[in-house]
């Protein structure tokens, strides 16, 4: 996701390697981003190998701890979660200080019933009907997160697939086609059976001669007329198999009326002139691949489930104010937001804190200059998701849409629809935005009711019934969240090399943790690994120093 | 082939505008006002209020850091903890986040500095805004 330093994913692939090619690759970037956008712009990195793998190792174990050592968790996100919920069973003892009134932070649904007061002060209150909701925060979970997959099972949390790619979701430009949207199915057969055909006839015009051997430019062509589906001579045209692709204008049935009409494909220089092509590639980024889950009932009920685990010794409504070490403990003072924000303070051997940079950076906590340099290096991304209640599920009903994700050039970006639930009678709830960047800035800067509105008129020109069928919505920009004052934190290659240690490393008693101390930057699976990779070596800290006098 | 590629970004780069809303693409023509009422607002509020949660967004209005034009036009340039950088890459070249133009930096800060009962007489420039230091060129995470 961000430049990374894996071998895999090193950073120095985008500034010291070969310098004509990173150059090249560095251009395309930036004119994909300066025109299409973020989403295009977040899987052209993507696919550029920007995505690290986890580097969870199976359950933790912690073994010898000292009788009596204790530890103060900040924040019940996933990484203070998840460190409480391993640190106690490990026989420490844990008191975790959140300062919402509810577990999971950013591992958050917004359902039916839920009230939401952003920065700044205006409420939302979520109209949902029973059952439904969205997902503010983290939506899916690629099945090789594996630290997260752990969890899940160990909660007991029943997961549902996740559709990253739906072929007959929309590819949306409202500069190409007349602003009609066009299916997945239809841009990805056409691209692909378009590149095929002129492959072929580079081939077969000896034009790779120079690269291809005679032998494997025979395999190299059936296997292009198999990839682009192409014809006896190595054309794309219409056909039943180009049909079987691209869909038919008939689809075949039974009885009489039974027979199909194949479609036709649209022109080479239609497919490239849309721009259309950018979206083709969004399920192959190594996060993106099948299979993704969610679980069932929101991504939320991580959060909840884990809350419930730690009962008690998770203290809500608990907005820390001061860190302060010294050289036998920890001492964190904060403030009861339901008790007038009175000053209390709890003491521990060590401190593990997951606070999100932004918020930690104005809290005085006595660390050495480059802990503290680190805390103030890291820029939090802009991101805004609305969910749009319909009075019924005319996606799946007019247009056969049934979960997976539409994208499109307006400022909305995503359009995600429901993975679960499908056919189901009544209202349904999608993703109406999903928006990063300058057009998250700017949605952020509206009210939360302007930015339904813009939603439902931006949406309306993909799905016109918008107008007839919109029932309520909520609008969630991740740099009003009281809680993390943006949405996660955003590295560079320059400012990993210079900080990301030093962020890592613990201070004295304190060790940090949270997406923003990890390689999988806004995913939940790097806030899980970095509390493990955190609570591992304050363990041996711990038992280093041995038993308490 | 490049000018096919340009070509092809360039059909899906505009979009349709709304007074509430600017395209990426004509990000470049917005006023120090316009931008602080499509971006700053966004965490500084209306009006230059702030706001506080767990931390806190400081309040713009009648702030006295603002006696100081570099300390506004540093913070917008490079950023300030969690605050993105909005300045053009130090190579000028361009860059994939979010940035405005020097002038626009200039034009943003004056803004700030003679509204929301701040009331600095002193107007910076663009030439001035090219004096301090710009971010480095880099690729961001994902925007």
């Amino acid at each position: 996701m961000t430049a990374g330093q894996t071998a895999s994913n090193n950073g120095d692939a985008m500034g010291n390697g070969d310098d004509s090619y990173s150059l090249s690759r560095r251009r395309l970037l930036q004119m994909i981003g300066s025109t299409a956008g973020g989403a295009a712009m977040y899987h052209a990195m993507s696919s550029l190998g920007f995505a690290a793998e986890s580097p969870y190792q199976g359950p933790i174990d912690l073994q010898g701890t000292p009788k009596g050592a204790s530890v103060l968790v900040l924040g019940a996100g996933m990484a203070g979660m998840t460190a409480a919920y391993e640190l106690r069973n490990a026989g420490y003892t844990v008191q975790v200080l959140e300062y919402n009134g509810r577990p999971g932070g950013r591992n958050w649904s917004l359902r039916g019933g839920d009230s939401y007061t952003e920065l700044g002060g205006l409420t939302q209150k979520c109209e949902f009907d029973k059952d439904l909701y969205i997902n503010p925060g983290p939506w899916r979970i690629p099945y090789h997160h594996h630290g997260m997959m752990h969890y899940v099972k160990r909660l007991g949390i029943k997961l549902e697939p996740f559709f990253q790619v739906n072929y007959n979701a929309y590819l949306h430009s409202s500069q190409a086609f007349g602003g009609k949207p066009q299916r997945f199915r239809e841009v990805k057969a056409d691209y692909q059976g378009h590149v095929a055909e002129l492959l072929a006839k580079a081939t077969r015009q000896n034009a790779l001669d120079a690269s291809v051997t005679k032998e494997d430019q025979e395999i190299l062509l059936e296997s292009l007329r198999e990839w682009g589906a192409l014809d006896k001579n190595f054309a794309y045209a219409a056909s039943d198999a180009v049909s079987d692709r691209r869909g038919y204008d008939k689809k075949p049935g039974g009885g009489l009326s039974a027979r199909p009409i194949p479609s036709k494909p649209m022109a080479l220089r239609d497919v490239l002139g849309s721009g259309l092509w950018q979206g083709i590639p969004n399920g192959d980024a190594f996060d993106m691949q099948t299979a993704l889950f969610q679980p069932a009932g929101g991504m939320g009920r991580i959060g909840e489930a884990f809350g419930r685990e730690l009962g008690p010794l998770i203290r809500y409504n608990s907005k820390v104010i001061d860190i302060h070490q010294d050289s036998s403990g920890v001492t964190v003072t904060f403030t009861d937001s339901l008790a007038g924000g009175s000053k209390q303070s709890r003491r521990a051997d060590w401190c593990l804190c997951t606070i999100p940079l932004p918020v930690l950076a104005q809290i005085p906590m006595n660390v050495g200059e480059k802990m503290a340099a680190a805390i103030s290096a890291v820029p939090y991304a802009s991101s805004v998701k609305a969910g749009l209640q319909f009075k019924r599920r005319f996606w799946e009903e007019d247009e056969q849409i049934f979960g997976g994700i539409t994208y499109t050039d307006l400022p909305i970006m995503n359009i995600g629809y429901p993975n679960t639930g499908f056919q189901s009678e009544g209202k349904g709830v999608l993703l109406g935005a999903y928006i990063w960047g300058f057009n998250a800035m700017q949605f952020t800067a509206m009210t939360p009711q302007e930015r339904v509105q813009k939603v439902v008129e931006y949406g309306s020109q993909i799905h016109p019934q918008y107008h007839k069928e919109f029932d309520n919505g909520v609008a969630v920009a991740w740099h009003r969240s009281p809680f993390t004052l943006g949405c996660f934190g955003t590295w560079t290659s320059d400012t990993r090399a210079r900080h990301y240690e030093d962020l890592c490393q613990i201070d004295g008693r304190v060790a940090l943790a949270g997406e923003h101390a990890s390689f999988l930057g806004g995913w939940q699976e790097g806030a899980v690994t970095s509390a493990l990779d955190a609570i591992g070596r304050l363990h041996l800290r711990a038992v280093a120093q041995g038993e308490k006098a | 082939m490049r000018g096919l590629l340009l070509l092809a970004l360039a059909a899906v780069s505009a979009h349709a505008d709304s007074p509430m809303f600017t395209s990426r693409a004509a990000i470049g023509s917005l006023n120090g006002e316009q931008i602080y009422d499509h971006i700053c607002q966004g965490c500084h509020m209306a009006g230059g209020q702030g706001a506080v949660g767990a931390g806190a967004y400081p309040k713009l209005a009648a702030n006295k850091k603002f006696v100081s034009w570099e300390f506004v036009a540093q913070t917008v340039l490079n950023g300030r903890s969690g605050m993105p950088p909005f300045g053009a890459p130090a190579d000028r070249e361009g860059s994939p986040r979010t940035h405005l133009t020097d002038a626009q930096i200039a034009d943003v800060v004056n803004y700030v500095r003679s509204h929301f009962q701040n009331t600095y007489k002193s107007t910076v420039t663009a030439q001035q805004v090219a004096a301090l230091p710009h971010p480095a060129a880099e690729l961001m995470g994902p925007q």
